[in-house]
């Protein structure tokens, strides 16, 4: 299997266009039947839809809202107050102020909650899904400022090796009503279930689009968040029904990450 | 549901956590004060499935709780390994033929066929024991086999998935034989008894052994379109 073409590493540490970095991959691996699946999808990657969230999350990113009257300035994605070139792609990872391993998401809740004074009941963090929710604008417009940088989530702290570990564990732990794991359907190339074909695990390139969200889903016309695929699978696998800022979710989305590390990320995505 | 036992399994797997969770269990605040770096990756997922609040609180369709659905029977457990770097190993593979034959439950008599219509169906139908933010409702549509999600079995309709091998003209190939009929109804029912560690659901208590019926007759009856091909 190919994977990390020699080149496509080398760039991957400066921002690109998500469609730039979807044309790389698709050139690295022309016979891909998952990169290659949809050509309406390929054909219409300059005019995602998702790119339509980017403004209305860049203003809420910078205006002073809820009960505090603040802006998300302040939150710390993990490369300091405020930075988010980079940020998305270095998630999950330990933080300080909470003393354990945080997800994108559930660390954008947090500061919509500490600096904001949100509580779970109030919409904007109370509803995940759909374009219209403040969650997927502001997650869309964050995590565009990562697009073209390479997956690259920290395990220096021992907690963040422990959560991809656990991570890895959950990814091929058999379960549910029908016995199924991650790996049933992300554990071979070019396989389909019903017309979907599955990206491969390890096959880093097929698996950093895979993990590449928020992506707009054209069959559901929403723009949806890793979050949302997750809830998904589990809900395929007939799993129980899981919840997000959760740590079985966070440690999902740490293995997620670190099996597309050094790819780069394409950020808003174009889904089928 | 005979694959939903394990009260056994499911205390052996708490006990373990607890263990390697020291004196951190008796505060009542578990999953914030365990040390989780102490812990083997296996236990720390255990840990997370069970005791971190990670799942909605929700009856499911065959009954129990989400923690009866996630804690692991002998043969969920040892499919577990990574199967993208690892081939399954001989001795687990025995272990899994057998627990899967005792599992396994023969219908008494002659195996008679459905109706292959309502195999048809059946084939297409992916509903059934999906649980969480939409749950499946066994009392207002009966549950599926989801054989399409992963075989093609009639390539005139819909699209069908390839995670499992092509069953066009399964019976055409094989004949109709009680013989034949019962291995097909063992492998529907509980395929670990073939193929150790498959990813084919066990389907012996997730349908009833009429919708089997049906489905087998989809994949016998000469008249099936799957046998027309």
């Amino acid at each position: 299997m190919a994977v990390g073409v020699a080149g496509t590493a080398a760039q991957a540490d400066e921002w690109q266009d998500p469609n730039d970095v979807l044309q790389m991959l698709l050139e690295a691996q022309p016979d891909s039947k998952y990169l290659h699946q949809s050509e309406m999808n390929i054909m219409m990657m300059p005019d995602n839809p998702a790119l339509w969230l980017l403004d209305d999350g860049e203003r809420l990113f910078h205006e002073e809202r809820g009960p505090n009257n603040a802006s998300l300035e302040s939150c710390d994605f993990g490369k300091g107050e405020g930075v988010l070139e980079g940020a998305y792609v270095e998630l999950p990872r330990y933080f300080d102020d909470v003393g354990k391993v945080m997800d994108f998401e559930q660390r954008l809740v947090h500061c919509m909650k500490e600096i904001q004074g949100f509580t779970s009941d109030d919409s904007a963090v109370s509803q995940r899904h759909g374009s219209g929710s403040d969650i997927m604008r502001l997650t869309t417009y964050i995590a565009h400022q990562s697009s073209g940088y390479a997956w690259n989530p920290p395990l220096d702290h021992p907690e963040e090796q422990a959560m991809r570990d656990a991570g890895e564990k959950l990814f091929f732990r058999r379960g549910g009503a029908m016995d199924f794991n991650c790996a049933a359907c992300h554990g071979d190339s070019g396989k389909q279930i019903r017309a979907s074909v599955l990206p491969e695990m390890r096959n880093s390139q097929e698996w950093t689009k895979a993990v590449s969200w928020p992506a707009h889903r054209a069959g559901q016309d929403n723009v949806r968040s890793q979050n949302h695929r997750i809830r998904g699978c589990v809900w395929q696998m007939r799993h129980a029904g899981i919840l997000p800022d959760t740590p079985v979710n966070t440690a999902l989305i740490s293995y997620w990450n670190d099996a597309a590390r050094g790819e780069p990320a394409i950020l808003p995505d174009l889904k089928r | 549901m005979f694959n939903k036992n394990t009260v056994a399994a499911g205390v052996a797997a708490f006990a373990s956590v607890a263990l390697a969770a020291g004196c951190a269990v008796a505060d009542g605040n578990k999953a914030d004060d365990v040390d989780i770096t102490a812990m083997s990756a296996e236990e720390l997922a255990e840990h997370l499935i069970f005791e971190t609040n990670s799942w909605r609180d929700q009856e499911m369709q065959e009954g129990g709780t989400w923690r009866d659905r996630m804690t692991q029977d002998e043969i969920q457990k040892a499919c577990s390994f990574d199967s993208t770097r690892n081939d399954l190993d001989g001795e687990t593979a025995g272990r899994v033929v057998a627990l899967a034959r005792e599992q396994y439950e023969a219908p008494e008599g002659d195996i008679e066929l459905g109706d292959w219509r309502r195999g048809a169906e059946l084939a297409d139908s992916g509903f059934g024991y999906r649980i969480g933010h939409n749950n499946d409702d066994h009392g207002t549509r009966e549950q599926g086999g989801n054989c399409y999600n992963c075989h093609v079995m009639d390539s005139s309709v819909s699209v069908q998935g390839t995670i499992g091998p092509n069953l066009e003209n399964y019976g055409a190939q094989r004949g109709d034989s009680q013989e034949i009929r019962q291995y097909v109804h063992q492998v529907i029912s509980n395929p670990h008894q073939y193929f150790p560690c498959t990813q084919m659901p066990r389907f012996q208590g997730l349908l009833t052994e009429e919708q089997i019926s049906h489905i087998m007759a989809y994949l016998l009856d000469p008249e099936s379109p799957v046998n027309n091909r």
